[in-house]
Formats: C-alpha cells, sequence, structure tokens
C-alpha cells in the first residue's frame, strides 16, 4: 500500500494523499505530498477513525483542481458518494485506496474503533435507549415510553454542536441549528426534542451511518439510531440507500431529473 | 497547496481535551478532538471544538487597552504598566493588599501561572489568586 501511493504521488496521479501516520504515539490524519515522499513509509492504517473525506472537501473547496487520494473505509466510500451526490467532491479529483473494515459475516477483521462498542450501563438501560440496539428493538417500547426514553437522552444535550461538526455529509454554509428563529438561545439543554429532531430530518438521505457523532457525543446520545429511523423512512418511501451509490439522491432537485418515484407508504 | 494536522491540548480550561488543529496554507481553519487522547477520547464541548476562532477573530486585543474619558483606548505597554502599577500601589495603600485579588489564565504557561501567584503573594502580598479554569 505504502509504495502504491508513493508512486502515485511520483506519477502525479494524486497531488496529496490523506492517510494516517503515528504522532506522539497517536495514529493522526496526515497529508502525505510528493515533496515529503520518503514520509509514505510511516502510512498506517489506524484503529482511529477520522473523515478523512470531510478534510478532503475543506480542501476542495479552496483548491477545486487539486487531485486528492484517500484511504478509505467502508464509511468514507459512502460519505464520499453522498458528497459526490451533493456536488462538494468531483469523483475525478478523487482516487481511493480501501482498506479492511467494519466486521461482517464476510469480513472477520476489521480495524475500526468500532469493533467493540462500550456496553451500555444500567441506568440508561433502564430509563434511556441504549446505543447498541436495533430499530425494531427501539420500536418494542409502547409510545409513551419510548418518548419518555428519547427525551432522557435528548435532555443530557450540552449544544457541543460536536455531532453536526463532526459528521462528514455536513456541508452546509447556514446551519439550522444555529438559526434563532428556529431555536431558541440561551440555554442549555437546547430545545428539545426539536433541536435533534431538527437535524434529525435533515440526515435523511445524507447520513452514511458511520457513527462518527455518536463516537463524538460527550453524552452518548443514540444518535446512530435516531438517523438510521430517518433513513429507513427515506429507504421505505423513495426506495433509496443513502451512500451506496453516487446516484442521484431524491433530495437533489438541482441538477437533472430526479428519477426516483415515491412508493405508497 | 499545504495541508497539516498539528496535535494540540486544548487552552480552555483544566481538563486538558486532545485537539487536532487543521492548518491550510498557513491557516487555522479547524478543530477537531483526537479519538486516542486519554483524556477526552474523541470528545469535546463547545469551546474545544471552536478553539481555532479566537486565534483568527476579529475581536482578539492585540494591543493594551486604557480607559480614557470613558472609553477604552489602545495604549502602549509602558503607559499599561505604568498605570497599573500606579493604581494598584493607590489602592493597597488606602484598603490593604487584601483588597487586591489576581486572576490567572489558562492561555499562558505552567511557568507564567507561578509567576502571577508568586507576583499576588510577594509583591502584592495578598493570597487571593484563582484562575479561569479552576473547575
Amino acid at each position: 500500500m505504502q509504495e502504491q501511493i508513493r508512486e502515485w504521488l511520483e506519477q502525479e496521479k494524486v497531488d496529496i494523499f490523506l492517510g494516517y501516520k503515528k504522532i506522539q504515539g497517536h495514529p493522526l490524519p496526515h497529508c502525505f505530498t510528493k515533496d515529503n515522499l520518503d514520509e509514505t513509509d510511516d502510512l498506517i492504517v489506524g484503529n482511529a477513525r477520522y473523515s478523512l473525506e470531510k478534510m478532503a472537501t475543506k480542501i476542495a473547496a479552496e483548491h477545486p483542481e487539486l487531485k486528492i487520494g484517500l484511504l478509505v473505509r467502508d464509511c468514507n466510500q459512502r460519505a464520499l458518494n453522498v458528497l459526490y451526490v451533493w456536488n462538494q467532491l468531483r469523483p475525478d479529483n478523487i482516487e481511493t485506496i480501501s482498506v479492511n473494515c467494519c466486521p461482517s459475516k464476510l469480513k472477520e477483521h476489521g480495524d475500526c474503533s468500532y469493533l467493540e462498542p462500550e456496553k451500555a450501563a444500567p441506568l440508561k438501560m433502564m430509563i434511556g435507549i441504549d446505543n447498541n440496539m436495533d430499530v425494531e428493538a427501539a420500536e418494542e417500547f409502547g409510545q409513551e415510553d419510548r418518548y419518555k426514553r428519547w427525551m432522557y437522552e435528548f435532555q443530557k444535550c450540552l449544544k457541543c454542536y460536536g455531532c453536526r461538526d463532526i459528521c462528514p455529509v455536513c456541508f452546509c454554509k447556514e446551519c439550522s441549528l444555529e438559526h434563532t428563529d428556529l431555536i431558541a438561545t440561551g440555554s442549555v439543554p437546547p430545545e428539545i426534542p426539536i433541536f435533534h429532531l431538527v437535524r434529525a430530518v435533515h440526515m435523511g438521505g445524507r447520513c452514511i451511518d458511520c457513527g462518527l457523532c455518536e463516537d463524538a457525543c460527550p453524552v452518548d446520545i443514540s444518535l446512530r439510531l435516531l438517523y438510521r429511523k430517518v433513513n429507513d423512512i427515506v429507504s421505505d418511501v423513495f426506495d433509496y440507500k443513502t451512500g451506496t451509490s453516487a446516484d442521484q439522491s431524491p433530495f437533489n432537485m438541482l441538477g437533472e431529473e430526479v428519477t426516483l418515484e415515491l412508493k405508497p407508504i | 497547496m499545504d495541508f497539516k494536522i498539528i496535535p494540540s491540548v486544548c487552552s480552555y480550561c483544566g481538563t486538558g481535551c486532545g485537539v487536532l488543529f487543521q492548518v491550510m496554507d498557513g491557516r487555522l481553519v479547524d478543530t477537531l478532538p483526537m479519538k486516542t487522547h486519554p483524556v477526552n477520547e474523541g470528545k469535546l464541548c463547545i469551546k474545544g471544538w471552536n478553539l481555532h476562532e479566537h486565534v483568527v477573530s476579529d475581536k482578539r486585543l492585540t494591543s493594551p487597552m486604557l480607559k480614557k474619558n470613558g472609553h477604552l483606548q489602545e495604549a502602549s505597554w509602558d503607559d499599561a504598566i505604568q498605570t497599573t502599577v500606579e493604581k494598584l500601589k493607590a489602592i493597597i495603600e488606602a484598603h490593604g493588599p487584601d483588597s487586591v485579588g489576581v486572576l490567572a489564565s489558562a492561555k499562558i504557561t505552567n511557568e507564567e501561572n507561578y509567576l502571577v501567584q508568586k507576583f499576588a503573594r510577594a509583591v502584592i502580598g495578598t493570597n487571593n489568586v484563582d484562575h479561569c479554569a479552576r473547575l
């Protein structure tokens, strides 16, 4: 892999390559360039996931012609697909090297910080929503119980905006979550559940289920589960599986005509 | 094109969360939490997430300010220090050293903070020392 990246940089197939390097004992994202070719020997996959594609989006916004290489896990690839759909990155300018990732029946080994999710504490199991639950299990709670449990999760919110800031597919210049007419300011927790639901609605057809939001949440709100539910609805209504391809999204009104049709619920 | 990721420690409070600064073309553009840092494990508060903003903020003070005729005005360091000394001396003389309190900062180094408390105890003569990050 190191040799291939060295070759890409030498032959100018890519101008920069975003991967990982061990710095001060930490596997950190690192930008490899032609000027420092020997550094490619230090390239690692690392067990910590960062949104390299979000960095690429920021770089591409300032240097649109730059050819960017990326080390991608499955989640990074899904995020790239969404960023292509929404014209944040140009597929012609992106080269990727896939690495082993999230375990499944097909892949037993994966280099991912999500291999062993933390077990929820007893209190959270009793009155909140366990982050490791699937959508079906969470829907088994009665309506009132379910509402109480979600509100328990939401009222922990510190309004750090970490879920949005780390999200690889959050790229809007103006964010509804900062709009004072939509969400009142000046108190913590923020207005609940509207704060979280506004973000959840915006994740429909965008969220690629990478779990970085949940990873960044200081109070462990079950965000991934919430957005999974939203995307289930998108899948049911539009038959659209977010992030699986770089084809048009049913939510993308710009550009070519939307070909996907509404399905009766 | 120059893009660097620089590991650092959050300067806001005494917790010491690990952060990563993203520097593009010599400009600090963004902050990320360090995933493998033992203190914050990939999480940050809203202040930490926006660390880069105070570095490049227009509102950042770049020179001392002195209040003249009710308005804050830019002043030289000599003027600022001279005025502070005169006022502090007058206050200590009139009301004693315990009428003065010293508030140290998370934005300066350990050694500078040591000097701040030394200044309070040995020069002014008070134990009224505190720190903005004493959580």
